[in-house]
């Protein structure tokens, strides 16, 4: 049984469909603990860059290609989600 | 029903105008003398922190007023490129002797002069409307840069504009060899043009491809692309008693993804095979190569690696990005032109901005110029969207 | 000169938003039936993998769902063929998202609705799907874009005797571009040309000659009010003999002063 989202997690499940147009997900069916990248979602570079946008264009900061946190923050919805609640200045 | 064999077509002339220099003469100058064409970028109501290859002058010169009804940018610089080194003079000179319908266009780009309609975007009438100086329809289609070419150069037959990304106008050579063997023309002005714009720098910069310095291919150190403008224009005879030969060319697609390269180079080895078997040559035989190499760090470990394995150590490669920026649907005349150059002048340029080779680099890929006679060039143009192209040129004896 | 060697058409492919697949379509161009009332929802890229399927924009959706269906139509593997894609304006929607966002926040571009800016992308998406090395061009030429498409993809039969899928395409326009560069609904057309093998293939003729505007074949059918605000709709005279089982002409415009003429047996 997947973990339960939290709202935050909720909001930005949310994101990620619709801007990464993920016709057959359902953001409440997104795991927060699964796999992004590569498993699990199965999302890719161009993904991430498009959700850099998107995150920055409704929380307000910019996420960093050249961070080298990345692959931890962008893990998992939960990981993601909280990088957020710590950054977001909107 | 019989098809005919590919035979090598004459190149009669050409010409070429980057932010390295306008005309064949000037670019052979700044090549010879190691002299960059890049700037810092100083494009646009409020530019990127890179450096590009612009042109100067275009904001001040005006089309001619017959052709009022094509002007923009892109097509400024087409007409650059057609006065320069008297091109269009030449191919007046072949429109006596062939007839005007004889004669296909066939030219390249990626941008063509979507630049316009952005500025329309910026200055929009209250109801919506583009301003009226805007109000040119043929200017706000891709094929504004072949109608503007053949109506520039008066010619009545084939126009066509191809728009393969970064492959655009290395391909121009191989559909209009296909339609002078097939007889439905007798000679071919090839060519393309890209100017500067929002969409590409901004787009490209979108995908993290951009550097903020000089580019620097194939350093180990490299971090992206500097987008440049350029026009460029070859006329290519069925027969011809002068010129350097098209010899071949090989075409192909990556088949892996709309931005990347595919990671063992598949689509371009398979191209590289194609225009040496086209050509009837071996890897041996190559004197030089004109790389693709943009800088970003995807398309130059690709490039290296194919280079090392395919070409012996003598074989001369190198990158002129540096010179003329990546000049995008133009790339392909730009460097087919620095390869006739090659040939022309025994000048190899190397690879400008770039300090310390990738180690993926074998022996092939130089820094320096050299002088040496050259024989046989390759010319390499890999697009987005995994188009791939490579040109063989050569000169002397061919048949 | 001036004419190409004839080839074989071994597949064909319609799409428009009333008359979505070539059996709809051509029994309309025959007068056997009226168009569908209602208009169609674009086509699903369904040999695209899902990555790509949710990144594909209109045009790409349209240009594969065309090609697939002439290749099936043929009976040939898509990855052997050589391609030439055509478009007289490209993704109308993306150049002007492009256009609107470059006027107001340059720096956020969408990445994917960059790299689906390019010319080539449904030739780019075609390639990727099939998992074909066969080259590929993509083309324009204004009103002339799907005569230059046939005659390209022809030429290519003729010099190398390999079977060529020949796919056109545009869509509606969007946003103050559309005021220079109209379009309505979507309208997509796909032939497979190969080498003549038999009498009994259907045949093409091509050959070009000098000639204005006067002399190409105006569409007649019930199709014709149909697609005529579509960008691509100088196709349909083609398309109107090809509906018919005997032999037919078309003359398609080329350029300003430059016709192609078209017999198809």
């Amino acid at each position: 049984m997947p973990a339960l989202q939290s709202a935050g997690e909720r909001e930005l499940a949310e994101l990620i469909v619709t801007a990464l147009n993920l016709e057959e997900v359902a953001p409440a069916d997104i795991d927060p603990e699964a796999a992004l990248f590569k498993t699990g979602l199965g999302l890719d570079s161009i993904d991430a860059l498009e959700l850099a946008l998107e995150i920055s264009k409704r929380y307000g900061f910019q996420l960093r290609s050249d961070d080298e946190n990345n692959l931890r923050i962008f893990r998992s919805l939960r990981s993601l989600a909280a990088h957020i609640e710590r950054n977001r200045t909107t | 029903m019989a098809q005919q064999r590919f035979r090598p077509l004459r190149v009669t002339a050409y010409t070429v105008c980057t932010a390295a220099g306008i005309g064949r003469a000037a670019t052979l100058t700044a090549l010879d003398q190691r002299r960059s064409g890049l700037t810092r970028n100083d494009f646009g109501p409020s530019p990127l922190a890179t450096w590009i290859g612009r042109v100067p002058g275009l904001e001040q010169q005006a089309l001619p007023a017959e052709w009022a009804e094509w002007e923009c940018r892109n097509n400024r610089l087409a007409w650059r490129g057609l006065v320069a080194d008297d091109f269009a003079e030449v191919v007046a000179a072949a429109r006596e002797r062939y007839g005007a319908e004889r004669i296909a266009v066939v030219i390249g780009t990626s941008t063509a002069s979507i630049g316009a309609s952005e500025d329309a975007y910026r200055r929009l009438e209250p109801d919506g409307r583009y301003p009226a100086d805007l109000r040119r329809p043929i200017v706000h289609t891709p094929h504004s840069l072949g109608d503007f070419v053949q109506h520039a150069l008066a010619l009545r037959g084939i126009a066509v504009t191809v728009a393969t990304a970064c492959s655009s106008s290395a391909k121009v050579f191989g559909q209009a060899e296909r339609l002078i063997r097939a007889g439905l023309a007798d000679a071919a002005v090839v060519g393309g043009v890209d100017t500067l714009c929002g969409s590409t720098l901004f787009g490209f910069n979108s995908l993290e491809l951009i550097a903020s310095e000089r580019c620097r291919p194939f350093d180990v150190a490299r971090h992206g692309i500097n987008i440049g403008e350029a026009a460029g224009f070859a006329l290519l005879e069925r027969e011809a008693e002068s010129g350097a030969w098209l010899l071949g060319y090989g075409e192909s697609s990556d088949a892996h993804h709309m931005s990347s390269p595919h990671p063992e180079g598949i689509g371009a080895r398979r191209a590289v095979h194609d225009a040496l078997e086209s050509a009837q040559l071996t890897p041996a035989s190559i004197d030089y190569i004109n790389l693709h190499g943009t800088a970003s760090l995807k398309n130059d470990e690709v490039e290296a690696r194919l280079v090392a394995d395919l070409f012996p150590s003598r074989t001369f490669a190198s990158s002129t990005k540096g010179w003329t920026g990546h000049t995008l649907g133009a790339a392909g005349i730009v460097e087919a032109a620095i390869s006739l150059i090659a040939l022309d002048n025994g000048l190899l340029p190397g690879t400008l901005n770039t300090e310390q080779l990738d180690p993926a680099c074998g022996p092939q890929i130089r820094r320096e110029n050299e002088q040496r006679r050259v024989q046989r060039a390759l010319s390499f143009s890999f697009g987005f969207g995994g188009s791939n192209s490579v040109l063989a040129f050569g000169r002397g004896d061919v048949r | 000169m001036s004419e190409l060697p004839s080839v074989a058409i071994e597949g064909v492919a319609f799409w428009h938003t009333r008359l979505p697949g070539w059996t709809i379509a051509r029994a309309v161009m025959c007068g056997e039936q009226d168009a569908p009332a209602a208009s169609a929802a674009r086509p699903t890229p369904s040999l695209l993998a899902p990555t790509e399927r949710r990144r594909a924009p209109d045009t790409v959706a349209l240009a594969l769902e065309v090609a697939a269906r002439a290749c099936e139509a043929a009976n040939r593997s898509p990855a052997q063929l050589r391609s030439v894609f055509a478009s007289t304006y490209g993704d109308l929607g993306i150049s002007d998202y492009m256009c609107a966002t470059l006027a107001g926040t340059p720096t956020l571009i969408s990445p994917t609705k960059f790299h689906n800016s390019v010319h080539n992308a449904a030739a780019g998406y075609w390639t990727i799907g099939t998992s074909s090395h066969a080259s590929y061009t993509a083309i324009s030429a204004y009103r002339y874009t799907f005569a230059s498409a046939v005659l390209e993809a022809a030429t290519q039969v003729a010099c190398d005797g390999q079977p060529v899928v020949c796919v056109a395409f545009d869509v509606e326009s969007k946003g103050p571009l559309g005021t220079v560069a109209p379009s309505r609904g979507l309208l997509g057309a796909a032939l497979v040309l190969a080498a003549l093998r038999s009498e009994s293939q259907r045949g093409l003729s091509l050959r070009i000659a000098q000639g204005s505007a006067a002399d190409i074949t105006p569409a007649r059918s019930p199709a014709a009010p149909l697609v005529a605000e579509n960008a691509l709709a100088p196709c349909l005279p083609f398309f109107e003999v090809l509906a018919h089982s005997m032999s037919g002409n078309v003359t398609l415009a080329l350029s300003d002063h430059c016709l192609l003429h078209a017999q198809v047996s």
